[in-house]
């Protein structure tokens, strides 16, 4: 259908990419030595080098190709010596990310990632292809026609922005930017950052005045980012097919097939219970993104059902502590251990160190919180079918997560110790297609096996799923 | 004449010589390492032994607890005496099955099966063959709708 295509020229540079060390050898003798004589001999061999390297880029260009044929098959070739052939059935795969940062926007190349259903992440397949071809390959893939549209607008999307900024990643990709940058700018990042906790030592004490002010940078430059994912942000679905497309600087498309979806999760965090407005975040194969997919308000769960046919939530049920009775303390692990650290710390510090007493105080207020939260997933934590799904909420960090399993590959694992047996508790595992794995704790040994008894019941999914 | 397996009356487990087969696959590391730590000391020796033994013990109490059951839609593994686990896999989701013999297995009348689905995979050990290949032929051929 496509006849055989060639890559975007970006696929040979990201083959050199990961060749930049080799230049380093013919320099190590010259800086090793200080042997400024034989610099010029060094560059002169880089160069070399550098030009054989680019010669292999284009072979390798010139010897891969793809192709996509009428029923949907992709073939992705090699040509030089040997030659393979892989094949991707499009009905076989679960998810397409087509991915357009600054530089591949410049150079009209796209990084196009097929998650295939069944298969773990490390087998999912990264092309580099022109524009126009990348567009093509996922509507012959996945033709997603706009029938249903939603538009985050208003306090929609500022919600969006807000539940979307994540400081732990920003953090990440915040000291790997300040890795690779050079290390005047890193100076300057850190003096402003020294020049604003100063400001705010006015009024703080010195250590939280520094936690303070890198914790509003970083929640100020995650804000910022997940602001740029949803500029231009749009969701839509058609022919089976869930799909999004938005952001300024990182422009990201996703496109999900319905039958092969593996789970969807409505995430609780404190800012969306605050707000009234819950992400819903998806995972189909091994695809799983960190962003959320929309964010829907209170009240207005018909829009998840418009979008997310057949969605189920799991049941409310009234606290009670005969749920608690016989379970695990396990939940209250983390941040009891934690709060009780700090609070030992705080102990500590009250008689022999007074002014680092603040300082302690906020990371043992979070650890209060987080206890709190904790306390909560002791409640609620459990799993449930419920109409033609299996549900379950599951407590991570400060989130209640509520998910709804698509997928009728999802296998059980009940299993219990000794006090589990004796209090006729469990911890169920879903096993997911991509290998991957979500555990509710200490349930009702009953509720497991009503989930496994879920499993054996005549028509528990649509029998014309393709699985 | 070769009787039939026959599945949907009973339920699977590994033989007796199934799981002599499986305590000496556990003990033969610990027979190789054992001359190794009587050579640093003779108690030291013994502990090992005794430890290894112990081990050997742990997986035949597991050999014996293990079940394995086919339904109409899932098959489901029961294997444990003080930390029960109870595996329940969707039937249609089995993307395929391995037989595993060796020399051994084979004097015994016995084989591993291995069966794979995209989100784990599962074993059965020591079972008799002509059950490995009749749960086997039962899986890839689908779902039960009688």
């Amino acid at each position: 259908m496509t006849g055989r295509r060639r890559y975007h020229p970006f696929f040979a540079l990201r083959f050199m990419r990961r060749t930049l060390l080799l230049y380093l050898v013919p320099l190590v003798q010259v800086l090793f030595r200080r042997d400024w004589a034989a610099l010029s001999t060094a560059l002169a061999q880089d160069l070399v080098l550098f030009c054989l390297l680019a010669a292999v880029s284009w072979v390798m260009l010139h010897a891969s190709s793809w192709e996509l044929d009428a029923e949907g098959v992709l073939r992705l070739r090699w040509d030089l010596v040997v030659s393979f052939e892989r094949t991707i059935q499009g009905s076989q795969l679960a998810a397409v990310q087509i991915e357009r940062p600054v530089a591949y926007r410049l150079a009209g190349a796209c990084r196009v990632t097929l998650y295939p259903a069944l298969l773990p992440r490390r087998q999912a397949v990264t092309l580099c292809l022109k524009r126009r071809d990348a567009a093509l390959l996922a509507d012959c893939l996945m033709p997603a026609p706009e029938q249903e549209v939603y538009h985050p607008a208003g306090g929609e999307r500022l919600a969006f922005v807000l539940l979307g900024a994540n400081s732990l990643s920003t953090l990440l990709l915040v000291w790997l930017a300040m890795r690779q940058s050079d290390s005047a700018a890193g100076q300057i990042a850190w003096q402003q950052l020294g020049q604003a906790a100063a400001w705010a030592a006015r009024w703080l004490p010195a250590g939280l005045a520094w936690v303070l002010t890198v914790w509003t940078f970083l929640f100020g430059a995650s804000l910022l980012r997940s602001f740029s994912h949803t500029v231009r942000y749009t969701v839509w679905r058609g022919g089976g097919v869930l799909a999004s497309r938005g952001g300024l600087f990182l422009r990201v498309e996703r496109r999900f097939r319905l039958d092969r979806l593996t789970c969807a999760e409505v995430r609780l965090s404190p800012a969306a219970r605050l707000l009234r407005c819950y992400p819903v975040y998806l995972t189909a194969g091994s695809c799983s993104a960190d962003d959320p997919l929309f964010v829907y308000r209170a009240g207005q769960e018909a829009l998840v059902r418009r979008l997310l046919p057949g969605f189920e939530m799991p049941p409310r049920r009234r606290l009670t502590f005969a749920q608690v009775r016989g379970r695990s303390l396990v939940f209250l692990a983390p941040g009891g251990g934690c709060l009780a650290f700090f609070l030992l710390l705080l102990l500590v510090a009250s008689w022999a160190l007074p002014a680092a007493v603040p300082l302690l105080a906020l990371p043992a207020a979070v650890c209060a919180l987080w206890l709190a939260f904790e306390a909560e997933g002791l409640f609620r934590e459990g799993a449930w079918p419920v109409g033609r799904r299996l549900t379950f909420l599951r407590q991570r960090r400060m989130s209640l997560c509520c998910v709804c399993i698509f997928s009728p590959a999802a296998a059980l694992r009940i299993t219990q110790s000794p006090w589990a047996v004796l209090r006729g508790r469990a911890s169920l595992t879903f096993a997911y297609p991509g290998r991957l794995r979500e555990t509710v704790r200490s349930i009702p040994l009953a509720d497991a096996q009503t989930c496994a008894a879920f499993l054996e019941r005549k028509e528990p999914y649509d029998p014309n799923h393709p699985l | 004449m070769e009787q039939p397996f026959d599945l949907a009356a009973s339920a699977v487990t590994p033989t007796p010589r199934g799981r002599a087969v499986l305590c000496v696959w556990a003990a033969l590391p610990g027979a190789v390492a054992a001359p190794f730590l009587f050579w640093q000391g003779f108690w030291l020796g013994c502990v090992f032994c005794a430890c290894w033994a112990a081990l050997v013990f742990v997986v035949w109490v597991r050999a014996c607890s293990f079940v394995a059951t086919l339904g109409s839609r899932t098959l489901t593994l029961y294997l444990g005496v003080a930390f029960p686990v109870e595996r329940v896999i969707p039937r249609h989701s089995i993307t395929s099955a391995l037989i595993f013999r060796t020399p051994l297995l084979r004097l015994a009348g016995a084989c591993v099966l291995l069966i794979f689905t995209p989100g784990m995979w599962a074993m059965l050990p020591g079972i008799p063959l002509e059950a490995a290949d009749a749960i086997s032929a039962a899986l890839l051929a689908g779902e039960d709708d009688s």
